[in-house]
């Protein structure tokens, strides 16, 4: 069930059939992603693969020394351009992996151009998605929504991610679907389609209790997505933005060459890997005993050593002082970027904030608080917008409503037309009206006494109060009391004991709150494992953008029903 | 010795407990590590054996326990798996899996593949066969016409009239616009669709080798050209295409006179081309594939011989007896040779080409790049892990310490199980029963013995026993066993009793041994013990069995061996194992937390930091405890420990140097050591260390401190100071890679001071 690990062992076992030599990995520009999160350079060197092309580029020249492992999505381009490269081609073998699917007549195209026997292999090998964290996927797909329905060229694309995951993790899951949203029920169908057609591939070993794949839709909860995150993970991807576990740092100010692009893998960072679920607070103490470690072993810098046992020690001791001087230098500048927003846009109050609208009922307080926050000068533009947002989410139906005046407090702060239009897109892409889970307010017995008493309780810390809908929804789904009538079985069939695999995808997006969520369910529950996936994973900026996508293409149907529209009320 | 926590069980053979492989019960120290290996190791086991582990983790947890007498109190460290088996899994820790699913169409591939290449090999081959003919004939000699006729039987040429365009490039065939025929396939073609296969290439495609080039005399090569355009053809022919097309543009202003060439359309030409060229690469080796399978050979060789060293090296450091020291080093000096070269190929890898004209592509630039930089990390890596030997004289010192250590643990074992036996008194039935695994063989021995007699051969079992006076430790404890065993109790204590008063002998004796170890007056004082013991002994024997007057023997001896070498057990007891468990990878952090121990250590450090290349600080720690005889503070240790009450037990080697420092310098307790140096004098480290201990006056640290400490040591030191040297260029090389110049100039600057060191120290010894 380890994403991370499937991709790795699939690309391990590509470069080990291509036998000892110097290889060269071809790559497009997808599959260049899915390698480059799971294996570092250094890595894949060592496995001796020395270059790394992609097979669009012209600029490659003939090494016949060279053996070409190729690791291509099936696509048209790529196919050609795969035949263009065996006509003439520049590597003395070529071993060919797609990352899915492929149909016959292309392999046959590719057999025609084959003239000089250079091929070795040609296998499918489903490694078609991003492996974030062990349990934690992506496709990187945004804009996944026209309206209320599938960008057409995305659900093809989407298939074929979801379906290389179950293949990876060789699952052939029962699939269920949330109600209410018809994407869900497409890609599910879409899902089913594939493994009908291809249930050779899908024939794998019986389990007891067969794996479950749950298809969510991002609209069920917009909320989550739209929140400040305190775990370093999730802060930084929030605030600094994860792409392929790369951060760009270009923009922090005074930043050193060397640090404008970091890597931040639990894989080789042992730092990382140790506080990629910690919150801030944490994070700083860590960092802080980091350093002072750090301070310990460095030798004094700029001074001569001055005996040969300092120099030992510093020779002795390098390579680490070299490896912990990378580390350190990393995260103390990120941790300390990540302060500086913190500090620079008020982040903890605005946080405080939003946790309030996102877990709390009293409306009084929470619109008081608003419209002063909106006032303060200091508080961005973008986390204003996200307040009013929450509100609107929050108080969609409230009757004594304040959005209106919010609004126009938003214009008064000199709030872009384009950003004051958005907090309409997203109440159009996850308001009431779509909803199918109750985000905001329980109606069941067992969810308003548990909420009772949380608020009895109190809380822990303000600022991690909230708790996705997804984790509330698995641990429906892990007890088996997950409503069949929300989420239905797609086919006949259905699971009679509970869980123990489940993959949980979720469409137009997952956060990495969210993957908290699960890791700390995997970790907490036992005999589960739960992988969860999204098109894409978003930060704030990011799901404003797939909403304002969305949107954008629903105009025309949101123009019709402009007049009837909740929030002019 | 009464620390009964932390006890360094491991290695005893005996009792196994903590992180052990359920399949191969190998001890590993965590649980990460253990998860670590099982992936490695036995991914391709049954799954079920997941379940095993989980019950030996109980199991051994329960036996520890047990042993240990703390039922129900926990350590922090067992929540790692403690979450693992009554909680969820963590997703980083879920077990392994097996590659995912794939499919191979490789099989329908080569269907179409071979359709298409069958195809195409009797098409090349045609136009080989055809080439054949149409050059068997000497065409210098023979008139056109004669030629024309040959040609047309070699294939028949289309028909003039069938062809009014030419199929190319579609210009219409007038008078200008000549057609012309492929020899080759008889197609037509105008003069510019056109191409020539001159002759050398004709005989190269056909005999299949390069021979026809080279060969004088062969019929290609015409001595009399009969055009300038001709000639040039012959130099410059080759596999470039260019050079061909040019001349076919001079020559065309001739009439066709196909005299060293054959006229071909460019569809024929370029099967021919493809053909040539891969008859080209397939006998030609490029100089990096040459030189990259050398390097990778040292690298195979290096990944084969240095585990077998770090094997070697671990064993003897830890005092071992089984491998020897000399084919240690020899190993070494081998495995160092591979790491030369593998720097070496590199090197000429990277500046491959570099000189010649026009550079290479920058793709193989490139590539020659990253098989150095490949190289380099390897060095990096491997090279770095590669731990020094010890020297003659500490290795000796090793063997010793090593052997007190054992019966250290022997102590804590009759310790523990004192406090079992104890146990069982209370509650027999429930001890008998309890079933842990590490106990079984004793209670099988304790019910063969119906009447009691101490039999020594059951402790054949354990690993060290070359040593005659390890045996004999060995004796002592299995009659203590074999005495509880059979409920003894009274003997028992005895001999518990005579163990701990012969440890505090030790200890006594050790401390001043240690220190005074290559000097007479701690001989004396041992004579002097030795009497005393003796006298305690022959009291003891009296009242004693005659098998345990056997054990009282055996003491005696152990005693004049192990007191000799090993030192302040304390210390070694604090490091060693650290040193030992840590694993590589989380070495770096809990390093850290031991500075504020080692630091004034430090301060003594010069010697062994020239002794010890090990990169690990740990080690390092380890043998700095071991040298002390060769410390530059000894002598002070001495003095004040005389002045300090006999009576001390434990002799602290921190606090030794300490109060050493105290007496030889200003002060030594706390901080940085390389500072306090500097603020002490003019920073030199040696110089201090002369003050103390004025052996010759010479100005060499290395040599003054060889002949005050260890006088064999020098030679060693000269190869540990090469090394060393090695080591500083190759981070040289590093930093320079990586653009960090004030690194390079840092050690530069060392690397210098190491050599001019190195020089003089040469002209000493010779």
């Amino acid at each position: 069930m380890n994403v991370t690990l499937a991709v790795k062992q699939y690309i391990s076992k590509m470069i080990e059939n291509s036998g000892p030599g110097m290889k060269v990995l071809l790559m497009d520009k997808e599959t260049t992603s899915i390698v480059s999160v799971v294996y570092t350079q250094s890595e894949i060197l060592q496995k001796e693969v020395y270059l790394f092309e992609r097979i669009d580029s012209q600029n490659r020249d003939n090494m016949k020394h060279l053996k070409a492992i190729c690791f291509l999505r099936p696509t048209k381009e790529n196919v050609e351009n795969l035949i263009q490269e065996l006509r003439r081609p520049k590597y003395s073998v070529y071993f060919i992996y797609f990352s899915n699917v492929i149909s016959k007549s292309e392999i046959k195209a590719l057999a025609e151009a084959d003239e000089q026997e250079v091929v070795a292999e040609v296998q499918e090998f489903y490694g078609d998605f991003i492996a974030v964290n062990p349990h934690l996927f992506s496709l990187n797909l945004s804009g996944v929504a026209r309206g209320r329905s599938w960008e057409p060229t995305l659900l093809p694309r989407t298939t074929q991610g979801l379906t290389s995951v179950l293949l990876a993790l060789k699952k052939c899951p029962m699939i269920r679907y949330q109600l209410s949203s018809d994407m869900a029920k497409r890609l599910g169908e879409s899902v089913k389609q594939i493994i009908t057609k291809e249930y050779e591939l899908f024939d794998f070993r019986k389990t007891e209790v067969p794996p479950l794949l749950l298809i969510l839709d991002r609209s069920d909860d917009a909320i989550t997505p739209l929140l400040n995150q305190w775990t370093y993970q999730a802060m930084v991807h929030e605030l600094l933005g994860l792409n392929n576990n790369r951060i760009d740092l270009s923009r922090v100010p005074g930043i050193s060459k060397d640090l404008k692009e970091v890597v931040l893998s639990a894989e080789n960072d042992e730092f990382y890997a140790n506080n990629l679920y910690l919150n801030f607070g944490e994070i700083g103490t860590n960092i802080k005993n980091l350093m002072e470690d750090f301070q310990k072993k460095k030798p004094k810098e700029q001074q001569k050593l001055e005996s040969i046992s300092d120099m030992k020690a510093f020779v002795d001791n390098y390579p680490q002082f070299k490896k912990m001087s990378g580390t350190v230098s990393k995260h103390v500048t990120v941790v300390g970027e990540l302060s500086r927003l913190v500090s620079e846009r008020q982040l903890m109050e605005v946080s405080e904030l939003e946790q309030e609208l996102a877990c709390q009922n009293d409306h009084s307080s929470a619109s008081q608080n608003v419209r002063r926050l909106l006032q303060n000068p200091r508080v961005s533009e973008m986390d204003a917008v996200r307040l009013v947002m929450l509100y609107a989410l929050r108080y969609e139906r409230h009757s004594s409503s304040i959005l209106p005046g919010l609004m126009e407090e938003l214009n008064r702060k000199g709030v872009s037309e384009k950003h004051c239009r958005m907090v309409t897109s997203m109440v159009e892409y996850g308001g009431k009206r779509v909803r199918g889970s109750d985000l905001v307010n329980p109606q069941d017995a067992v969810a308003i006494t548990k909420q009772f008493f949380k608020g009895l309780k109190g809380v822990e810390n303000v600022y991690t109060q909230h708790a996705p809908l997804l984790q509330e929804t698995l641990d429906q789904l892990i007890k088996g009391r997950l409503k069949d009538t929300n989420f239905p079985y797609l086919g006949p069939s259905s699971l009679r004991d509970r869980p123990q695999d489940i993959i949980v995808f979720v469409i137009g997006g997952a956060t990495y709150e969210e993957a908290l969520a699960i890791y700390n369910l995997n970790r907490t529950v036992p005999g589960i494992r739960i992988v969860l996936g999204g098109t894409t994973i978003h930060n704030t900026k990011s799901f404003l953008e797939e909403v304002s996508l969305t949107a954008g293409a629903g105009q025309a149907e949101r123009l019709q029903r402009a007049g009837g529209h909740p929030n002019r009320r | 010795m009464a620390s009964s926590y932390l006890p360094p069980f491991e290695g005893t053979g005996e009792v196994k407990e903590g992180f052990l492989c359920p399949l191969c019960l190998k001890d590993l120290q965590s649980f990460y590590q253990l998860q670590e290996h099982y992936e490695e190791e036995h991914s391709g086991d049954d799954r079920h054996v997941r379940g095993q582990l989980k019950s030996l983790v109980q199991k051994a947890k329960k036996a520890k326990d047990k042993l240990l007498k703390r039922d129900g109190e926990d350590k922090p460290e067992m929540d790692s798996y403690e979450s693992f088996y009554y909680g969820g899994v963590d997703p980083y820790m879920w077990e392994p899996q097996e590659l995912g699913a794939t499919r191979s169409h490789l099989d329908f591939f080569k269907k179409h593949r071979a359709a298409r290449i069958d195809h195409y090999v009797i098409e090349v081959n045609k136009l080989i066969i055809r080439l054949e003919k149409l050059t068997s004939f000497d065409r210098m000699n023979i008139d056109a016409g004669k030629i024309r006729v040959i040609e047309k039987s070699v294939v028949s040429w289309v028909s003039d009239s069938d062809v009014p365009f030419c199929p190319d490039c579609g210009n219409k065939f007038n008078l200008r616009n000549r057609r012309h025929h492929c020899r080759l396939c008889g197609s037509i073609m105008c003069k510019k669709c056109m191409e020539f296969v001159p002759l050398p290439l004709a005989y190269k495609l056909t005999s299949g080798t390069r021979e026809a080039l080279s060969v004088p005399g062969s019929p290609g090569q015409s001595q009399s050209p009969p055009t300038g355009g001709g000639g040039g053809s012959i130099s410059g022919m080759g596999s470039r295409r260019g050079s061909i097309s040019s001349l076919s543009s001079v020559t065309s202003i001739l009439e066709e006179k196909d005299d060293e060439r054959i006229r071909c359309c460019c569809h024929c030409m370029d099967t021919l081309m493809r053909k040539q060229q891969k008859l080209e690469e397939k006998d030609h080796v490029p100089d990096i594939v040459k030189l990259y399978e050398r390097l990778r050979l040292c690298m195979d060789k290096v990944d084969e011989r240095a585990p077998e060293y770090i094997r070697m090296a671990e064993s003897l450091n830890a005092g071992e007896t089984t491998y020897n020291l000399d084919t240690a080093g020899g190993l070494r000096m081998e495995v160092q040779k591979y790491y030369e070269l593998i720097d070496a190929l590199s090197k000429r890898i990277l500046t491959l080409g570099m000189k010649e004209e026009p550079q290479p592509h920058p793709k193989n630039l490139q590539l020659q790049r990253m098989v150095r930089y490949t190289a380099t990390l390897f060095v990096q890596e491997k090279l770095l892990g590669l731990m020094s030997l010890p020297t003659k004289d500490k290795y000796e010192e090793l063997k010793m310490k090593r052997k007190q250590e054992q019966e250290k643990r022997l102590a804590q074992e009759r310790l523990a199980a004192q406090k079992r036996r104890q146990d069982s008194e209370k509650n027999r039935p429930a001890s008998s029963t309890n079933g842990e695994p590490p106990q079984a063989p004793r209670v099988l021995r304790m019910t063969k013995a119906g009447g009691w007699l101490p039999s020594s051969d059951t402790l054949h079992t354990h690993g060290e026993l070359e040593d005659p006076m390890l045996q004999q430790i060995e004796n002592i404890r299995s009659f203590l066993r074999q005495a509880k065993a059979a409920h003894r109790h009274d003997e028992v204590a005895m001999l518990e009793e005579n163990l701990r008063q012969l440890q505090d002998e030790y200890d006594q004796q050790q401390t001043h041994l240690a220190i005074t170890l290559s000097q007479r007056l701690a001989q004396e004082e041992l004579q002097h013990l030795e009497d005393r013991e003796r006298g305690k002994m022959k009291h003891r024997a009296q009242s004693q069995a005659p098998g345990s007057t056997q054990a009282t023997y055996t003491w005696q001896g152990s005693l004049n061996l192990t007191d000799t070498g090993s030192l302040h057990r304390d210390g070694e007891e604090e490091l060693t194992p650290k040193a030992e468990r840590s694993p590589p990878s989380m070495r770096a952090f809990p390093a850290l937390t031991d500075q504020d121990e080692e630091s004034p250590q430090w301060l003594g450090g010069d010697v062994e930091g020239q002794n010890s290349a090990s990169f690990n600080p740990f080690e390092e720690d380890s043998t700095t405890v071991e040298e002390d005889p060769s410390n530059p503070f000894s002598e002070e240790i001495q003095k004040e420990h005389n002045e300090v009450a006999n009576g001390k037990k434990e002799y602290n080697p921190f606090e030794e140097e300490e109060e050493g420092g105290v007496q030889g310098q200003a002060d030594g307790v706390t901080g940085n050591p390389f500072e306090e140096e500097e603020e002490n004098d003019e920073g030199n480290p040696f110089k201090e260390a002369s003050g103390i201990t004025p052996p010759g006056a010479s100005t060499n640290p290395f040599e003054e401190e060889g002949e005050a400490a260890m006088p064999d040591v020098d030679l060693i030191e000269e190869e540990l100071l090469l090394q060393q040297i090695d080591n500083i260029r190759a981070y040289i090389f590093d930093a320079k890679l990586n653009g960090r110049l004030d690194e390079v100039e840092l050690l530069s600057e060392n690397l210098r001071e190491l050599q001019r060191t190195l020089q003089e120290q040469k002209l000493k010894t010779h």
